[in-house]
């Protein structure tokens, strides 16, 4: 049977490839993987705390896992670098704390690619998991920018057409560079963008900072799941700035 | 057509074939098999064929009734509050508050039922409570109550406190446009420190009007 390893953030590339020539199977923490309430995570977290590593918690202590790695570096943060001391008191498994600074660039292809929204952020996130780099997708002309980390909730990703460029720590990870501030910051000033991070995130910073330097910007934070102002707003952003969505049962604007 | 923006408290409703003037109906009062052509507001998924989000509706209702290129308006809802900014004929920025306005306006009229105020009665206040929220702003009107306040003046700092927040979410303007059931309450409009126009309740089904004359329905 393979070796199950949970991943937190995104470990640096070597210990990835050593991971796939194991073939151990790598199990993305920061995903919703359990049917379980986040409340759960309350004995050991307040409540008010980054709703992805509420969730590393609730996973870590509910699967079967024989260790974890956690960037606890640039490419992360100090939240997890905490997390980790927590997993590392609680669990009877390794929990080894990584720093990725991981500077080769594998390029990010889905991130310019049309694929839908979801579509894209499912793919680069499953893609941490593997050390080869994104297929190449070819890229298309955007008409929307999505700024930010995977959310945990993804609902919010219906919002935006399939059009909508990726930007910020996402596609830092999908090039394999999580700790690429320089890329973190890059967005397109042409297109409408929409800069997102989870509630009590130390990117919500940067987030507001970067909607504040953009022409045509709206920033939102959201915490375990996205709520309808949330995402009214999204869809009013996007409509109100000439970007047509998915959604089919709206009147005409 | 009919068209309707399903408020928490108030339905406004529009039929377009039969008349100009809109109607005011309390939500407990719509049947539950009731349902409209285009919908916006907080109920409006489950009764409306097609649906256009409140922010956009209060926006393309804006400027429809708005002639200036600049402007802020805010619309004060039972339930929330939410604003438009645009610049230049562009939107420049918006808000929706769900959470920390929660219930304002509900909460308003509650008082005025259970404490059986007139808002045109009530003195306007020179100070108000820090209240960022509805429900929670009660304490604030009760607390003042014991330590001896009137009812009457209680509730006006509470209805002040409301207002300079909204007033605040909407980034604090000079000049400020209102929409929503609140327009008609003298005291909170009078609390503003702003010069404020009033454009009454039915913002939103002016935006949806907009919708239906801009576009052919699909």
């Amino acid at each position: 049977m393979s070796k199950q390893v949970g991943i937190v953030g995104v470990p640096p590339l070597e210990i990835i490839c050593q991971l796939n020539e194991e073939q151990a199977q790598i199990i993305d923490l920061d995903e919703p993987l359990l049917p379980l309430p986040i409340d759960q995570t309350d004995r050991y977290l307040p409540k008010v705390y980054c709703a992805i590593l509420r969730t590393v918690l609730l996973n870590a202590l509910n699967l079967h896992l024989d260790q974890i790695y956690v960037d606890t570096g640039p490419g992360k943060c100090d939240c997890a670098l905490h997390v980790a001391t927590v997993l590392q008191y609680h669990l009877n498994i390794p929990v080894i704390a990584v720093r990725n600074l991981d500077t080769k660039d594998l390029g990010y292809p889905i991130s310019r690619s049309s694929l839908p929204l979801i579509n894209k952020i499912q793919d680069i996130t499953q893609g941490v998991k593997s050390c080869q780099p994104s297929p190449a997708y070819p890229p298309c002309q955007p008409s929307a920018g999505f700024w930010g980390v995977p959310p945990r909730d993804f609902s919010i990703l219906s919002l935006f057409p399939d059009t909508t460029h990726v930007y910020g720590w996402t596609r830092c990870v999908e090039n394999k560079t999580p700790a690429d501030l320089e890329l973190e910051a890059h967005c397109n000033p042409a297109v409408p963008t929409v800069f997102f991070a989870q509630s009590f995130c130390a990117k919500t910073a940067l987030a507001k900072h970067l909607a504040e330097q953009h022409p045509k910007a709206l920033w939102v934070d959201c915490d375990v799941s996205a709520g309808s102002s949330a995402k009214a707003k999204i869809e009013a952003f996007l409509e109100l700035s000439g970007v047509t969505s998915g959604r089919s049962d709206r009147a005409p604007s | 057509m009919l068209l309707a923006d399903f408020g928490t408290s108030y339905c406004k409703l529009l039929d377009t074939e039969k008349s100009t003037e809109p109607k005011i109906i309390a939500a407990r009062e719509i049947p539950r098999d009731f349902r409209v052509d285009i919908g916006t507001g907080h109920n409006a998924k489950r009764r409306s064929r097609q649906t256009l989000n409140e922010l956009t509706a209060l926006a393309k209702g804006g400027l429809q009734l708005i002639a200036e290129p600049d402007f802020v308006l805010l619309d004060c809802g039972s339930r929330d509050i939410k604003f438009i900014h645009f610049k230049d004929g562009e939107m420049k920025d918006m808000g929706w508050n769900t959470e920390c306005g929660a219930s304002m306006g509900f909460t308003i009229e509650l008082l005025a039922t259970y404490y059986h105020i007139d808002y045109a009665q009530v003195p306007l206040p020179e100070s108000g409570f820090s209240v960022t929220c509805g429900v929670l702003g009660l304490s604030c009107i009760f607390d003042a109550v014991a330590a001896g306040s009137s009812e009457l003046e209680a509730a006006g700092k509470f209805v002040r406190g409301i207002a300079r927040n909204a007033w605040r979410f909407a980034g604090s303007p000079d000049k400020l446009y209102l929409s929503g059931g609140l327009c008609d309450n003298p005291l909170f409009t009078a609390c503003f420190p702003c010069e404020l126009i009033s454009l009454g309740r039915f913002v939103l089904l002016e935006g949806l009007l907009s919708s239906v004359d801009s576009k052919a329905m699909p």
